[in-house]
Parts: structure tokens; sequence; C-alpha cells
């Protein structure tokens, strides 16, 4: 028997040319997912440290603990000692307060799982964006809020030049009050992150 | 490229003549027997299996790993922001102010102290490069206790790791038991120049009483020191002065490089060379042997025997005292000299006569405002002649109003003789190595390596193992530089301290510390701060007390700690009268057959700074040879011994004989050999092992003329050898090529009489004409980036290049490397040859990313890798170069470096890349890998710095106040960088002097980087 065109392109063209739409489809939608940029990544910390209690109901100020953020390219994880500004006192037997107390006085530094990261090619400076005047909560979200941290926004060259673009419409909130504005378009050029 | 010659010679035997078709070595990559004995299938298998093992391992890609901050946060750390501490440096005994910049607790870059009245915020080259000392993996980790058999070796099987304090108790008891014996208990140290360290070597000389104390030093300032005396009598030498001098002589004496304090010399002579005030300017004559960086610096060069020296400075006498009567001389004088003239000294020396005359003519001229200084290797008679000369020529002002502070004398050849008879008679107690060398510093004749066979107990303090820690019972580790507590002095008026800036890191003790513990009562129990509270107790009880302040102890020694250094006051002004009596005109120097000159190398002091990769890659500043020493040569000589560079000769002196490569240089005299020390180590760390040759040999035991051999015999042998240069050069009689770096541009200079008459006449290069471009100008409105270089104040010393290695972490890529032209280092300095080869006149300029307005890399570039930036700066994105290699090739200046290997892993079998140096890097760098583009950066960490200082503070930012790590560590501030836009910036004002061009104009890429032009302080024609 004679094998027809349309034999040919049913048995073989057809189901492979889907073959590789699902395929793309398929890696295209893995890589592209937001969970791929560490959006919605949420980990166990070694004490269960809540931001909403501290920054929010008590509204302790971020810099009280991120103390290097406006003076270094670090926000700078705070140091056990500044946990134990008040925790010599406060709240002494919570579990996770002694757990606290036990690194502390075991003299062993804690290892918090880290949530936000820009790779390390990328020399990030926080203190050059909050002076200018933004706010935490631009790329980390209202921390204020959660009890778990986790990441909300992506940390992608994409996402680092979408708001160095068009500052105004990403955070219309710092534009309100034209006349004292000082944030003008960020740097583009590749030596401003890269070295 | 291959030498035609050879091969087309096909007279006897065709198959050894053309052994292969292309060049030996450039195929050796594709040799089938060295590819890897991995299968293809196994190689798939692998694949196969990462792949699962990298699929597996991907399942929690999310996981970004642990941040860990401080328990205790120390309260002088901002994370991401850089402390400095004032510091001393101790690598040579010059002990320069420098500030230790460290992130985080971990040094990572040093500068000088500005603050420091010596050394004036410079450092050395060595002082630069010693941070890698500090991190070097082959520094002993703990203290080592060896069962002694008759050959052994550090980290083999006999070596026992023992605690400090079982250590300190059987040592104290050896101690004990030699004073009890009254058997001698010997110290070889290095010279000290801490008078906290003197009062602890008298301390322990009291506590252990038959203590005697070597002090070994190859580069020892014997001659001089006799000279003065005999010249002045007995009081302390002065530095020189070279402030107020406009002729400066040169005998033999590298001021600018290797003699004296030569940052201090080089900031003074070239600060007086500046062309906008030229009734100041200064001019040079060199009288040397081999090429140095003040031959290559002077107006006029003499090549010169340096057995003829005294003649030299004999013949002036004569021309000045008796043919001009400059001064009277005193009859011994008179008589002294009368056998000698210039014309005389002219011709049996092939020396210009004109320059001579020119010379004594600019002396006679400038009486009391000139200067001569001979080199420490020359004989004690010259150095009396020169004494005298410059008293008559009533050069007052030569020294300065300090004076040099002595401690111990240096150990004559009579003192190590006899030190080495005891200890064949078994009279030595204990022999402690104080981080000291003398099994590699003293040559063999002295037998120290046999005699310390009959010596029970050998104790070393050392950094990391030597020639002589091999031969000793004990081994203690010592804390590097900036470990370790001290004070020191080298000259009346001030006083510089030495602080730690980092704990330890392995489990050593700073060797003053050592000393002091075995003075005390239980030896066993060891306090961390004991040399700490010794130095803070001198200081309340003798500096503080001398000084008066009016604070407290306390506010003082932080104060001093602070600054880095304590002023006190200085009352000693020389009152210096010649006592014609000593003249002495026998020379003890005689040139008979072929000379030798044994030099100093630049960058490795005696070869203790052998070990360290950086100095051994940059490049000799004359010669550019890079991980080797030679025997530099005329071309005469060379024709004379029919061989050409990279032949072997055997050279024998002192009865030794070394076999040496051939290295054909410009400017050095007939039948004179020149070579370095420094090379040739056999058990140090692998990058100093077996690099180079050891000529200690040379020296031997004679010390009138311990640098120079006249009774040297040169013999070609059979053989090539290859050595690394980073530039070569080419005959300078071939007419193709001559002075094209004149002809072309490349490089400009002129006279000085010259730039007065006419500056303009500089721009004859046409950059007047206005370049066609097919694109517009991009516009930089803002702050644009530019540097200026002064070639008039450029000497070629390479410590720009040394920093450019720190700040940048710049690997060291080996010698095999170097020869493929794969040198890393982002700072070249370029060496032009012109005139002829008895009397080259040499030009120097520093080479780097040109930071083109229109730069040829970036077109080229097929993934946008490198690109503009607003300011002005050619831009490399490390993370998007692919290493086509594109924008190297199509680079007109040559500056960009290609990582043809992760350079670390490749080095010596990954020598740098062990984790103790992960702490060195700048983490405001990337460290570079495998296939990756790199060069200059116009030191952009900084830059960003600056510009997020201006917006902490609510400035706009106008680029002040950034400085390339080049420009902090030159010399004499012959670099500029700023903004160029800014009309008042140090760089527009350079930009705009008349002597200023960029390079290669013609094919318009317009350069960032831009030179001012150099001028020569030649006599006018009509003046003589």
């Amino acid at each position: 028997m004679k094998k027809s065109k349309l034999d040919h392109a049913l048995k073989i063209r057809l189901p492979i040319t889907v073959l590789v739409i699902l395929i793309t489809y398929a890696v295209t939608f893995f890589v592209s997912r937001a969970e791929r940029d560490g959006i919605g990544y949420t980990p166990e910390q070694p004490i269960k440290f809540s931001h909403q209690l501290h920054a929010g109901k008590m509204t302790i100020d971020c810099k009280y603990c991120h103390t290097e953020v406006d003076k270094s390219r670090h926000a700078g994880i705070p140091a056990t000692d500044i946990c134990m500004n008040c925790h010599t006192v406060a709240r002494k037997t919570k579990p996770e307060i002694q757990k606290l107390v036990k690194f502390y006085e075991g003299n062993q530094p804690i290892p918090w799982k880290r949530i936000h990261k820009v790779p390390d090619y990328a020399y990030f400076n926080h203190s050059v964006h909050v002076n200018k005047g933004m706010q935490c909560r631009h790329c980390h979200e209202d921390v204020a809020s959660m009890d778990v941290v986790g990441q909300k926004h992506s940390f992608t060259m994409g996402s680092c030049l979408n708001c160095h673009r068009n500052p105004k419409e990403k955070m219309p909130d710092l534009f309100v009050d034209s006349a004292k504005v000082k944030i003008k378009n960020g740097p583009e050029n590749c030596n401003a992150c890269h070295r | 490229m291959n030498n035609n010659k050879d091969l087309i010679n096909l007279n006897d035997d065709l198959e050894p003549k053309i052994p292969m078709e292309f060049k030996e070595g450039v195929t050796d990559d594709f040799s089938v027997e060295e590819l890897s004995p991995v299968s293809r299938r196994k190689f798939m298998a692998l694949v196969g299996a990462s792949t699962a093992f990298a699929a597996v391992s991907c399942s929690d890609y999310r996981d970004k790993k642990e941040v860990v901050p401080y328990n205790k946060k120390p309260e002088e750390v901002t994370l991401g922001r850089p402390n400095f501490y004032a510091s001393t440096c101790t690598a040579c005994a010059l002990n320069c102010g420098i500030l230790i910049k460290t992130r985080e607790g971990r040094p990572i870059k040093v500068d000088g102290n500005p603050d420091h009245p010596i050394s004036l915020g410079k450092t050395c080259s060595i002082g630069q490069a010693n941070i890698l000392n500090l991190y070097d993996p082959s520094r002993i980790k703990s203290p080592i206790k060896i069962n002694k058999s008759d050959e052994f070796f550090l980290f083999k099987k006999d070596v026992i790791e023992e605690k400090w304090n079982v250590i300190d108790k059987e040592i104290t008891d050896l101690l004990k038991k030699a004073t009890s014996e009254n058997k001698e208990i010997a110290i070889i140290s290095e010279p000290i120049t801490s008078p906290t360290a003197f009062r602890l070597f008298e301390d322990f000389k009291v506590k252990y009483p038959t203590v005697k104390f070597y002090f070994i030093d190859l580069f020892d300032e014997n001659n001089k020191k006799n000279a003065w005396v005999k010249s002045f009598g007995d009081i302390p030498m002065s530095p020189l002065n070279y402030k107020d001098a406009k002729i400066i002589v040169t005998l033999e004496a590298d001021v600018l490089g290797r003699e004296c304090n030569f940052l201090e010399n080089s900031g003074e002579i070239i600060s007086n060379r500046n062309a906008e005030k030229h009734e100041e300017f200064n001019r040079i004559y060199a009288v040397e042997a081999g090429m140095s960086l003040t031959g290559m610096n002077s107006d006029y060069r003499i090549r010169l025997n340096p057995a003829q020296q005294l003649a030299f400075v004999l013949s002036l006498v004569n021309e000045l005292g008796l043919q001009k009567k400059a001064f009277n001389l005193p009859g011994n004088v008179e008589n002294g000299v009368k056998g000698y003239s210039l014309d005389k000294f002219a011709a049996d020396n092939k020396v210009d006569l004109k320059t001579l005359k020119n010379l004594a003519f600019d002396l006679a001229k400038n009486k009391g405002k000139s200067i001569l200084v001979a080199g420490k290797s020359l004989p004690e008679e010259v150095h009396i002649a020169v004494n005298m000369l410059n008293s008559l020529l009533d050069n007052k002002s030569i020294y300065k109003s300090s004076t040099f502070v002595n401690y111990y004398p240096k150990s004559s050849k009579s003192e190590f003789e006899s030190l080495i008879s005891k200890m064949n008679s078994k009279q030595i107690g204990v022999l402690i190595q104080f981080d000291a060398n003398p099994a590699y510093l003293l040559s063999s004749e002295y037998g120290y390596e046999a005699a310390s066979k009959n010596v029970d107990n050998i104790i070393s303090l050392t950094e990391s193992q030597n020639e002589s820690s091999r031969l000793s019972s004990y081994v203690l580790p010592i804390n590097h530089n900036f470990e370790a507590w001290g004070d020191y002095q080298t000259r009346t008026g001030s006083i510089s301290l030495q602080q730690p800036v980092i704990a330890p890191i392995n489990n050593t003790r700073q060797k003053e510390a050592v000393l002091l513990n075995w003075m005390q009562e239980k030896p066993e129990e060891y306090k961390e701060d004991i040399y700490h509270k010794y130095l803070m107790a001198r200081w309340e009880k003798e500096v503080f007390t001398t000084v008066s302040p009016a604070t407290d102890f306390n506010s003082f020694w932080y104060g001093s700690l602070h600054d880095g250094i304590a002023l006190l006051k200085d009352n000693s002004t020389p009152n210096l009268s010649f006592n014609f009596n000593a003249f002495n005109p026998t020379s003890t120097l005689a040139a008979n057959g072929y000379t030798v000159v044994i030099s100093k190398n630049y960058f490795l002091r005696d070869g203790k700074y052998a070990t360290n990769g950086w100095l051994q890659e940059l490049p000799h500043p004359v010669t550019k040879i890079t991980w080797d020493n030679y025997a530099a040569m005329s071309l005469s000589t060379s024709n004379e011994l029919g061989v050409k560079m990279n032949d072997l000769v055997e050279v024998s002196a002192n009865g030794k004989k070394v076999t040496l490569p051939v290295l054909v240089q410009p400017g050095i005299p007939e039948k004179l050999i020149d070579v370095e020390l420094g090379y040739g180590r056999t058990h140090a760390n692998e990058v100093a092992n077996n690099v180079g040759v050891n000529l200690i040999d040379f020296i031997g035991k004679d010390y009138k003329s311990k640098f120079i051999r006249t009774d040297a015999t040169v013999t070609p042998i059979p053989g090539h050898y290859q050595l690394a240069s980073t530039q070569e050069h080419h005959m300078l009689t071939e007419k193709f090529v001559k002075d094209l770096h004149l002809e072309r541009g490349i490089i400009r200079e002129t006279t000085l009489d010259e730039y007065i008459e006419d500056p303009k006449k500089l721009k004859e290069h046409g950059e007047d004409k206005p370049h066609f471009s097919i694109i517009d100008r991009v516009k930089y409105p803002g702050v644009k980036w530019a540097m200026a270089i002064d070639l008039n104040k450029c000497t070629g010393c390479s410590m720009c290049a040394i920093a450019c290695n720190v700040e940048n972490n710049i690997p060291v890529v080996g010698k095999e490397q170097v020869i493929k032209g794969r040198e890393m280092s982002w700072m070249r300095l370029d060496r032009y040859y012109s005139g002829t080869d008895e009397d080259p006149i040499v030009s120097q300029q520093p080479q780097l990313c040109q930071h083109c307005d229109n730069a040829p890399c970036e077109n080229v570039c097929p993934v946008v890798a490198t690109t503009h930036s607003p300011d002005g700066l050619n831009q490399m994105t490390y993370n998007r170069c692919v290493g086509t290699r594109y924008c190297a090739n199509n680079c007109p200046f040559k500056v960009r470096r290609y990582n043809f290997f992760d350079f670390r892993e490749q080095f010596a079998k990954g020598y740098y890349e062990k984790d103790s140096l992960k702490p060195l890097y700048n983490p405001e760098v990337t460290v570079r890998s495998r296939g990756v583009m790199e060069k200059c950066t116009f030191c952009v960490q900084n830059i960003m710095d600056a510009r997020s200082e201006a917006t902490k503070n609510g400035k706009d930012f106008d680029g002040t106040g950034v400085k390339t790590a080049c420009q902090i560590s030159c010399p004499t501030e012959a670099i500029v960088f700023g903004n160029m836009n800014d009309p008042n910036s140090a760089v527009s004002k350079q930009i705009g002097n008349t002597r200023n061009y960029t390079i290669l104009e013609e094919i318009n890429v317009k350069p960032n980087i831009n030179y001012l032009a150099k001028l020569r302080n030649t006599v006018k024609k009509e003046e003589v």
C-alpha cells in the first residue's frame, strides 16, 4: 500500500508539531512561573520571629533592628544582641525567646533562612535607595503585616529596571507631593549594578 | 614568530633542523598523549549522572541558604563599609606608615598613611602586596616539633604538631640549661628598628646572660657608614634631602627605585621636575652600570663600570678644583687627584666628554645646590670621595635635619665566622632563628648548614617554612605584620606605631611575645596581650614622658594609635665638617675580565618576598621580565660571547659557577653582567621554589665590594631557556621600527628649553585637525570621568600595577601563561627605547583601558557585554560576556585581559584557590572566572561609593572625592583622576595643559586617558 501525503501529515507531522508546541508551552510555563523568581517563598525560620508583632503591632521602626540600611549596601540582619536589648527582660519565659537566649549565651549565630537575594554579581545598594526616600515596602511589600515573612516581588534584573525606568508609575505614593519629590529615573547603565 | 633563518639552514641533517612546523609550545595543548584518559563512553555516563543529580538538587532551587548575622556585633563594624587602621609596614627596614583597609574585620587593602611624616601616604610594591602573605596557604598553622633525623622536612611523617605551652616549657628548660652550662644562646635576627624590641632584647640578655644577638642583613650599608664615620666623625648619619637640589648626580645609586628611602626620594626629586615651575627644574645625572629606574629617568646617563667610579669622582674633583678653580683643594687631595682628568677619563671609558664637561659646568654653577650620592654597593673610598666633593661644593642643604636612629650594629663577617666555629665546636646551647633566614642569606662559604648539624637545639620563628626552618627542631609560627603590635623608629623626630587589624588567623604568636614569654616565671601560662602591655608600659615610661603632652597617657596612647605616629621633639641638626685626612685615592676595585654587578631585586627584597605571586609576576620595571633572574649584558658583549637573548651562559665569580639565561639590555657597559638577587629559593612555598637562580654565593665573605665582582668569567654554554617577558624590544638599530613610538606620537617628549621656547611645538602630531566621524559625538552632560598621567612625573616604578592587582582581585597566572602573553594585570607599564644600544633614551608609559568615547571594543561585542555608561566609562559586564574575545582583538591599545582559565585553579595546582585566600578578595569587585574578558574599570567601586555617599548626604554628585587605586599608590602623584566636566577639577586642569595629548589620535577613538609629555632637562647647545 502506497502511503499518501495525508497519511504522512497525520501520522508524523501533526504529532511532532503538537509535541513541540506542548513542550515549548510546558517549559515556558515552568520557567516563567512567579515561583521561579522566588515569589511566595516563605521558609521556616529557626526562631518564629513575627514581623507583624514587632513592626506591625508594636510599631518598632525598621531601622531599630536593620541598623545599616541607610548607611551601607546591606540592610543588615540584626545581630542577636539587638534582640537582647529587650529580651533580657521581655517575655523571658516564652519557648521561642528561650531559643534566642540559648543562641545568645552559647555564642552561636542564628542561621536565619535567607528570603530576598540578588545575585552575587549585582551590587544592590540599600542606602542609596532608602536615602532617596524609597520605602522598604516598595521591594519587600508590607513586612509589618506578615507573621511569617515571604518574598512578594521578584528580584530579577527586569524588576529592577521596571522601577528604574518608571518610578512614578511603580511608586505613585512617593509622587503625591510633586514639589518635594527628589526621585528621578534610576540609572540604567551596567556599571550601576555590575562591576 | 618563527625565526626563518634557522629553518632555511638546510645544510647537513635535515631532521633535527625542522622538527616541527610550528614554534615549540604552540601545539602542546592539542597533543593526543596529553588528552584526558576518560573515554567518550565514560564521559557520556558522567554527563547523564550529573544531569540527574542536578535535577534532584534543583528540586529545592528556592532555598537561598542562610544569612548569618553576628551574635554580638563589634561596635566599629558597619556591614558593607570599610574601616581604616593606621599601622606600620614591617616588610623592610624603612617602616613606612600604612593604612590598612578592613571589611568586616578582614584586611583587604594597604595604602600609605598620609599623616606619616616620612612616607607621606605612600607605600611600596612589597608593602602593598604583603597582604597576600597574610593569607598565604603555606603559613604554618601551629607550632611544630621535629623529631630529629638527618634530613627532615616540614609536614612529613616525623613532624609533631605540639601545643604552645608544652613547647614553651621545653624551650625555657633548654634556655635555663644552656645558661647553667654557660653555653651560648645565639639569636639570629634581621636588624631591628623597633625601640621596644630593642628594650626586649636587652631584657632578654639580662634574663639569660649567655645570649648573643646576630643581625643579618643582605643589603647593609656598612661601606656608607664606615665612610661617614671617617669623613665626619662618629656621629649618626642623616637622610638626604633632595628638595633644594638643582643638580643630582647618582653614582651606582638607584635613588628612585632601590636605594635609601626611594619613596621619599621619588617624591622629592620628581616634585622639582615641574614644567610649570621651570626655574626649579632639577637635572639628574645617573652614572651607573646596570640600567635602573634612576638611569631611565635621568637627563643624562653615563654608563660606567663601577670599578671606575672612584676615577670618575677624582676626575671631577680635578676638573672643578684644579681646572675650573671652583674651590680650593687641601694639599693631600690635590696630590691625590693630580693624575686624573676628565679628558683622560672620557677616553679611557668611552664616555662622551661633552656630557662630563656639562656635569662639571653644572656643578660649578650650582655650587651649594647640588647633591652627589653614591650607592651602597660602592666601596668605602668612593663614598669618602663623594662626601668630600659634596662638602667642597658647599652643599649644605644636602642632609635633612634629623638623623637615623641606630640600634644594634649589623653583625660583621668575623662575628658570623665565630658563630659558625662555635656551632661546630658544640658551644652553642640553643640557636634561635628569629624570623631570619641565615641558611639562605649566608653564602655557602660560611658552611652554616653543615654547622647547624652540630647544634642540638635550633628554634625557628617564622611565618612559613624556609631554608632555615628546615634545619630546626622546633618551628614556631609567628604573626604577620597585620596581626602584630609594635613601634618603629628609623629617624629622630617621630615614632611609628603598629597595631594588629585581625586576630591571628592561625595558632601563631607574635615573635616578640614569644621571647617575652620565655622570660616569665611560668611560660606555659601565656597571655595574648603580653607584648601589647609591655609596649604600652614602655611608651608610658619613656615616650609619654619625653613628649609630655597636655593629656593623660590613655588619650596620648589612643591618639597615637589612631594616627599611627607620635611626633617627638627633634633637636638634631647635623653640623658636618669633612675631615680631609680621610681622603684615600686608592681604589680597591680593578676591572679585570668580566665584572658582575649583583643588584637588589625591585620587588623581592632579599628573597623573603619571593613567596608572593603578585610580586613575582610584576614585570621588572626595566627589563619587563617576570618570574626569573638573568644575566643582563650589552649587545656588544653578547656579540662578543656569541649569544643571543634566552641563550645560556655560565658565569663564574668568587669561585662559584652558575648558569644564567642571557638578556640583552641596552645601556650596560661592555664586559659587564648585571644580575639580581632574591631568587632560587629551595624550601619556601610553591610560588618561590626553584624560580630563578640563587646568586648568594657570588657575594661570599668579602664585604668590601660585596655586590661588585671584578674578576668574573663568562662562557656561553649550549642550551636554551625561555624568559617570560611582558614586553620585548627590537634591535635599536633596525631602521624600520627605530623610534616608531616617537614618530607615531605615542610617546611625545621634548627638552625643557624647547618647551619653554615654544610649548605648541609638542602639538605637531595633528590633533588640531578635526577628525571625521559618521556619527555625532555623544554628549556627557553630567559627570564625565577622565584620567591624566603626567609622563614627566611617572618613573615607571610599577606601584600602580600592584595597587590595581590588590584592589581588583587580579589573579596570578604563572610563568607559562606569561610566556603566552596571558598576564592579567590591568595596568601595564610600557617601556620604549630610542637612541642607541650603548646610550638608550628610555620612555615610560602606563597603559590601561583608555575608556574611549568611540570605543572600538563596544561595536564588536556580539552580546553587548561591553557598553558605555552616561558618565563616560567603558563598562565591562562579566555576567554577559561569553568570551568571543572580539573586543580584545579590536582594542588598539591591547589592554583587555582574558581569563583563559580560572587562573586561581590553574596556577600551581590551585595554590591561590585555597580557602585561606578567600578573605583576601575585595568584596566590592567581582571575582572573574574562566571565559570572561576583563579590563580596567576606573575603580568603579570607588566611584559608586562616592556617588552613594553624595546621595546619603542629599547632595548632587559632582565627581569629587573619587580616587583610583593606582592614583593613591603613585609615589610622585603622576596620576590624576576626576570629573573632566568640572573646570576646577585637577584632571581638567591637566587636560588644559599644553603638554597634554592622547595616543593614537588618528584613529579617532577619543581616549579618556590623557598623557602629559615628558620634558628632559638637557643642556642647550649654546650653554657649553
